[in-house]
């Protein structure tokens, strides 16, 4: 059994994968529904495909996922900026770059986080902005939608930011290159 | 999604949150509103340690199988939440319905190690509870708490309003159905607890009264203060394993708890007698369960769980009858459906070397010994049957099959132990070490061997031989590890031996609470306003704010710990019948001080008196 990539504590999604190996062939609708009976509140398996056999593990396969990210508490700062959406265009669409500060384990390293938002949109939705946002993920590129926000906040020009105001939802994930990328459920067969 | 007890903001600042939210596979749901009695059932230490037990999950599988109660589940909050509760004023809540602990018709607490009293009075704070039983109305919860350690409730006596003394399976149904009466008539909390007193293996400790020597402080007298309030509590023993109800389904936790396996139980109590342990006194007669039961049970928890691996929980699974044949079922079953079997502690020999074999990396694994202690006098005075023979030749043996790896498990402080003994503990690693040497070529060698001594300091335990020896400063324990750590400096081997040693305080402090009274009360109390709690936690446990906890309340350490009490003294615990008797436990205390021998059960009866129950063993050899 393999999951695509963890689901951090706090965030919700709608889009997970995991790969399971099973000894004989199933039918995916019965199975669907004897893992759901069985399942916790809260999880639901939605599909359930056949994978080829050379199929990479889907942990590897990732390498991109998209997020609806928007703010638990109506009154933050970022929801006062009235012209929020042409600053997002200055600070993504006209920009060449958005270096930023990575921390990791291992220490502090800069980044351009440009290459590797692939989509960056906002809509206002009751006088609160909401994010949607397609970012590199996997092994090697892994941007948390906090850090795309976080990078957005400073250029705002907002005082100090807090990851925990931030709603967020995983909506999909996806394998292939930045231009052509698949949803990990659009891969493998009923049978 | 279901209700949280813990907002989102909550959860988000504290470590590990799936600890709290419930919601876990195998859970029990029902609805609080179509049920008589809720009860929460507690661990007192952190969920992963709590989700590990096996009587909780033995338990909550057994009431919740009754219609009329909910059996919900409460650990002990980390003391990062600890705080967050505390100053947000939020009430500690069971995990399934996340409702508030206050509002239940009983709190039950397992009490699995004294270093948890502190954490019995956090439970009581955090759930808005009186810490004290006199301070309970009507509208509170019945505090009840169970486990080994209510084999002597009385330390813990002013916090709990019963103490359920024995196995869990056999007088809970009376309790409840008793309780749901008295709810259905209108509750009154003392009329309950009476009748409730009356109930097989029910200690209410507010029923009885105590008086004291004044010569000594020694208890003078140990009574029941109503005539229909029974004067000896009667352990419960379940008679009959094979019918006695277990679970199907364990619960699996979203957080990894440390017991993340299959366990099944295939035997209670132990025939083997060692002096200084009370399992081994307390669960007998030593019963065991049939093996095709095993087996059902089994392949329907694999199956129920989801479980890759599966263990065998008991005291000495080496005495297990069928042993070979159950290890045979779960290699051929369960191996071949990917499931590991991971194995208890069994005397190293032919038969478990070659089961080890079958189910472990050799070259990773190693073999474990518990001597208990070092020298053939010693292990004599403690009636542990392990000779150097056996341990030569079991490890021989193994280092044939390709180990090169041992553990050995040594106690310190025992009663009459020398500084001969203290040092026979490295030499007889050292003769390990060296059958390593003479057993394997040169050229087959993996490296070094490596022989690993863990030492603890030995505490006196109610019900058992030893519960009249003295224990020894903390010092005084620490110089026995230096003895035991020179001695291993000056072994030809010393490269291939590695020792470790256990704090003694904490030692000291367990000792104090395990044959304590009902005056030490008022200390814990102040211990835990002090801010101890966790005391099982290196990282927690505080010895300065216990000492000045004692001191405030004139405890003396002393009186509880270090002396060697009189056999004639009447014990803060000897009106609980273990069925073991007093005079065999006299007897056992003769024969250690003569380095005597007692068979086990299966070679000879000894005449405990746990007869009297009437199964396993004792019936089997009649």
């Amino acid at each position: 059994m393999s999951f695509a990539a963890p689901l951090g504590v706090g965030l919700t999604s709608i889009g997970e994968y995991m790969d399971i190996d099973i000894k004989e062939e199933v039918d995916a609708a019965a199975s669907i529904k004897t893992l759901n009976d069985n399942m916790v509140e809260g999880l639901a398996i939605t599909s359930f495909k056949y994978l080829p056999d050379t199929a990479e593990k889907c942990m590897s396969a990732v390498t991109a996922a998209s997020y609806v990210v928007t703010y638990k508490d109506s009154k933050d700062d970022a929801c006062y900026i009235d012209n929020i959406c042409d600053l997002k265009v200055k600070f993504f669409d006209e920009a060449h770059s958005i270096n930023i500060v990575k921390k990791t384990k291992k220490g502090e390293r800069e980044l351009d986080l440009k290459p590797l938002i692939y989509r960056f949109n906002i809509e206002i939705k009751d006088g609160v902005p909401v994010y949607d946002l397609l970012l590199s993920s996997g092994s090697t590129d892994n941007i948390k939608p906090e850090l795309v926000i976080k990078a957005f906040h400073e250029f705002l020009g907002l005082p100090e930011f807090d990851d925990l105001s931030l709603d967020i939802m995983r909506t999909d994930m996806y394998t292939g290159e930045p231009d052509s990328l698949i949803s990990l459920g659009d891969i493998g067969n009923e049978h | 999604m279901k209700k949280l007890a813990l907002s989102d903001d909550i959860l988000m600042q504290i470590d590990k949150p799936a600890r709290y939210i419930g919601n876990e596979f195998n859970s029990v749901k029902k609805n609080p509103a179509d049920v008589d009695i809720r009860f929460a059932m507690c661990f007192p230490d952190v969920y992963e340690v709590g989700m590990s037990h096996l009587g909780i999950a033995i338990l909550y599988d057994m009431l919740n199988k009754r219609e009329d109660t909910y059996c919900e589940r409460v650990y002990s909050p980390w003391p990062d939440l600890h705080n967050l509760m505390k100053e947000r004023n939020i009430p500690l809540f069971a995990l399934e319905s996340q409702d508030a602990i206050k509002d239940f018709d009983f709190i039950g607490m397992t009490l699995q190690y004294e270093m948890c009293y502190t954490n019995i009075l956090q439970i009581l704070d955090l759930a808005g509870v009186a810490l004290e039983s006199k301070d309970r109305n009507n509208d509170d919860p019945i505090v009840i708490v169970g486990g080994p350690c209510a084999t002597n409730p009385e330390p813990i006596a002013d916090f709990i309003d019963m103490a359920y003394v024995g196995e869990g399976e056999t007088s809970y149904p009376a309790l409840l159905d008793l309780y749901k009466e008295h709810k259905a008539k209108g509750f009154d909390r003392q009329a309950f607890l009476r009748d409730a007193a009356k109930i097989p293996g029910i200690y209410v400790p507010a029923f009885y009264q105590v008086t004291y020597k004044e010569s000594d402080g020694t208890i003078e007298s140990f009574k029941p203060i109503y005539d229909d309030v029974p004067a000896v509590i009667d352990r419960q023993v379940v008679k009959d394993m094979d019918s006695s109800s277990y679970p199907t389904k364990m619960l699996i936790p979203f957080v990894r708890a440390i017991q993340d396996r299959v366990v099944l139980e295939i035997q209670r109590g132990c025939i083997r007698g060692c002096r200084f342990c009370q399992a081994g006194m307390i669960y007998r007669p030593n019963r065991e369960k049939s093996v095709d039961i095993l087996k059902e049970q089994a392949k329907e928890l694999l199956a129920s769980t989801g479980h890759e691996e599966i263990s065998l929980s008991s005291l000495s699974s080496s005495d297990y009858h069928a042993l070979g044949e159950l290890m045979d079922f779960l290699i051929d079953d369960c191996l071949s459906e990917g499931v590991n079997v991971s194995l208890p502690s069994l005397r190293i020999d032919a038969f478990s070397l070659d089961v080890m074999s079958k189910v472990q990396d050799v070259r990773k694994s190693s073999i474990t010994f518990a001597p208990e202690a070092g020298s053939q006098r010693m292990r004599n005075v403690i009636n542990k049957g392990l000779t150097v023979e056996d341990i030569i030749g079991g490890a021989t043996l193994a280092f044939k099959g390709g180990w090169n790896k041992v553990k050995f498990y040594f106690m310190l402080g025992l009663p009459t132990e020398t500084d001969e003994d203290m040092k026979a503990i490295p030499q007889l690693a050292n003769e390990v070490a060296a059958a390593y040497y003479d057993t394997v070529p040169k050229e087959q060698r993996q490296g070094r061997c490596q022989i690993t001594i863990s030492t603890s300091f030995f505490v006196p335990k109610p019900f058992t031989p030893f519960q009249w020896a003295p224990m020894y400063e903390a010092g005084e324990y620490l110089r026995r590890a230096k003895v035991v750590n020179d001695e291993m400096k000056a072994q030809l081997n010393q490269k291939s031996l590695k020792y470790n040693w256990h704090h003694s305080d904490v030692t000291v402090l367990e000792g104090v609470f395990a044959r304590g009274d009902r005056r030490l009360c008022p200390a814990i109390l102040d211990a835990y306003k002090s801010g101890c709690f966790f005391d099982a936690w290196g990282e927690y446990f505080d010895f300065d704010k216990w000492l000045a906890a004692f001191e405030k309340n004139n405890i003396s350490i002393d009186y509880y710990a270090y002396r060697q009490r009189d056999l004639d003294e009447i014990l803060p615990w000897d009106f609980i019948n273990c069925h073991v008797t007093k005079d065999f436990l006299k007897r056992e205390w003769n024969n250690a001080m003569n380095a005597k021998v007692t068979p086990n059960c299966k070679m000879n009866c000894n005449g405990c008196g746990a007869g009297i129950i009437g199964s396993g063993v004792c019936h089997n050899a009649r």
